[in-house]
């Protein structure tokens, strides 16, 4: 039974897409208009999850690994093969309207505004459709175009705009009802580092006043680091890890990476088991080093008095999140 | 009244969307103009026998009326809706707190709505320049009410005709054969375009009676011709509610059937 503080809840989740296989020539293109053969394609498989109220969780996996299969089941569009979903409460494919006006699909390649009109149409269309009131639409629209900058884009006609720009106008309606949960299908795709460091401080920004649930899909693991609470990844359709970023770092690369650039000679510490030498190059060294060897080495390094740079960091995620894709043959056991 | 505020600003919306576009405008004029001149030439031309209740002056009518009935009766949701199906674009519309199929029977009505700005001088001009052929001493109130009962509910019928097509496109790549098919072909001969159903031979005028094309196009015609008494009238009203009922139930399971195949494409 979920609680009041569960916003999704999915439980054994599956979905199975019929494909129609076409072999290759002329021969087979008329013996499969005759006899079509078809395969199933498990999309995703028996897939539990639980998210709470106002989290932010990163949900991720390689491509075709049922992100955005899910995203759609859980926003109404997709009717489950098996299983079944709550979102705050509702069934999402029944559409209720309750429902719909407590979520919102934002998806880097799709769009919600008008393609001919510029985005100041889409807004009252979107205020009437939603049924907000004018105060309720005054306060909301003026404070989602400062939070977002979009003042010089609203008149003109969103085919003019840049990808940026769509992108931001785009979050502007597609919050202008408030949603209590947020589906975000690569919100930052195509789009410059700059322009994406942009939408990531506004979704931050706009996260702490309004608290809504966020279930954040992307390619771009800048977008999860400074997102996510927490992270589920998916791959083949099923779920290989739920848990936190520094979990998941913890247990796919339990080593820090420690960069040392000395003044001369010879590295000066002995090297010990668990800490390994993966770069050198003039003075500068780089190791894999245990968790529990990193404060010896760096004593031992400072103590020298040799030391012209030294930092450590985790692996980056993107190496911890591919070493994770790549065990997708033998998935470590999901630990929530 | 929630829905009401938002069909006037989708209707608006598409008003502008579609005034941004003057030369599809211009190709909608020659479509809806063209050929019913084209007919009303030839029928004018030809020897009228026994057999042809019609006359110069029905034919000269009825072929003015085309245009302006053929307009208003019109739906361009068989173009639109399948090609939403197949590049997604209909996941939009599913995930707003407002009829799926609104925006595009809205934006049928939009197109239909902006084509009388000439349609409507251009019938007008031209029944002024052929007022002396034209017979139009019969036309009363209660005629005209009903003539635009029928004009109503044949646009309606061919809404509904036209988006249970439209709604195969769940499963058909290509719903456009299919459109030509059973709302072209069959439509325009049926349905009075070529000729004037009430010219017909008796046995196929019968048929065509029964089938729900007449109803979307020359049935309201006939009314405004004065050939119809009150009890064909009537009983030409109640046939195109109950088709149109027919396909309200038709579109309505094959809407049902069609959403849980929809993939809503890509990832």
């Amino acid at each position: 039974m979920p609680s009041n503080e569960t916003a999704i809840i999915t439980r054994q989740l599956s979905r199975v897409f019929s494909v129609r296989l076409k072999s290759e020539g002329l021969a087979a293109s008329v013996r499969n208009f005759f006899s079509p053969v078809y395969k199933n394609v498990e999309a995703v498989v028996s897939l539990d999850m639980s998210i709470n109220r106002g989290e932010i969780i990163g949900f991720l996996g390689p491509n075709g690994a049922g992100k955005t299969t899910t995203l759609k089941m859980l926003s109404g569009l997709l009717v489950p093969s098996a299983g079944s979903i709550e979102v705050l409460g509702f069934d999402p494919f029944n559409r209720d309207h309750d429902f719909l006006r407590s979520i919102s699909l934002v998806m880097g390649q799709k769009q919600n505004l008008w393609w001919d009109l510029p985005p100041v149409e889409t807004f009252e269309i979107h205020r009437r459709i939603y049924g907000l009131t004018d105060e309720q639409y005054k306060t909301r629209i003026d404070e989602l175009i400062d939070m977002l900058e979009i003042t010089d884009c609203l008149q003109t006609q969103t085919r003019k705009l840049s990808l940026g720009q769509r992108m931001r106008c785009e979050l502007a309606v597609s919050l202008l009802h408030q949603p209590a949960i947020l589906f975000l299908d690569e919100p930052t795709i195509g789009l410059d580092i700059l322009m994406q460091k942009k939408i990531r401080n506004f979704l931050l920004d706009y996260h702490r006043r309004f608290k809504p649930t966020i279930l954040l899909t992307s390619h771009y693991m800048d977008d999860v680091a400074a997102l996510a609470q927490r992270v589920i990844v998916i791959n083949h359709g099923s779920k290989v890890f739920d848990g936190g970023l520094r979990e998941l770092t913890d247990r796919m690369r339990p080593e820090k990476i420690m960069t040392v650039v000395i003044n001369n000679g010879e590295f000066p510490c002995k090297m010990r088991e668990g800490c390994r030498l993966i770069h050198h190059e003039g003075q500068l060294y780089r190791f894999l080093v245990s968790r529990e060897l990193v404060g010896e080495l760096a004593a031992c390094l400072y103590t020298t008095g040799q030391i012209a740079d030294l930092s450590i960091e985790d692996a980056p995620l993107e190496e911890v999140i591919g070493q994770l894709f790549a065990a997708g043959d033998a998935p470590p056991k999901p630990s929530a | 009244m929630k829905n009401l505020t938002a069909n006037l600003a989708t209707l608006a919306a598409h008003f502008k969307i579609i005034l941004t576009y003057r030369g599809l405008m211009l190709i909608q004029a020659v479509r809806l103009l063209l050929l019913p001149m084209v007919l009303a030439s030839a029928w004018l031309s030809i020897e009228k026998t026994a057999e042809n209740p019609y006359s110069d002056a029905d034919y000269l009518l009825y072929y003015l009326m085309v245009p302006v009935i053929l307009n208003l009766t019109d739906s361009r949701l068989v173009f639109r809706f399948p090609l939403s199906v197949r590049d997604g674009s209909l996941s939009r519309e599913l995930l707003k707190p407002y009829p799926p199929l609104a925006g595009y029977v809205l934006e049928s009505v939009a197109n239909n709505l902006i084509q009388l700005l000439y349609l409507l001088p251009f019938t007008l001009i031209m029944g002024f320049l052929i007022r002396d052929r034209l017979v139009l001493g019969h036309l009363t109130l209660p005629l005209l009410g009903c003539a635009a009962a029928a004009v109503l509910l044949g646009g309606l019928l061919r809404m509904l005709v036209s988006g249970s097509i439209s709604l195969t496109g769940f499963w058909l790549e290509d719903v456009t054969t299919l459109n030509l098919i059973l709302n072209g072909g069959i439509w325009a001969l049926f349905g009075g375009m070529i000729i004037p159903v009430a010219t017909f031979p008796e046995h196929i005028r019968q048929i065509a009676e029964l089938l729900p094309y007449r109803y979307m196009l020359s049935f309201p015609i006939e009314i405004l011709t004065g050939r119809l008494n009150s009890g064909q009238i009537a009983q030409g009203l109640v046939t195109t509610i109950i088709w149109a009922g027919c396909f309200a139930l038709i579109a309505r399971q094959v809407w049902k059937r069609g959403l849980k195949v929809y993939s809503a494409y890509g990832g």
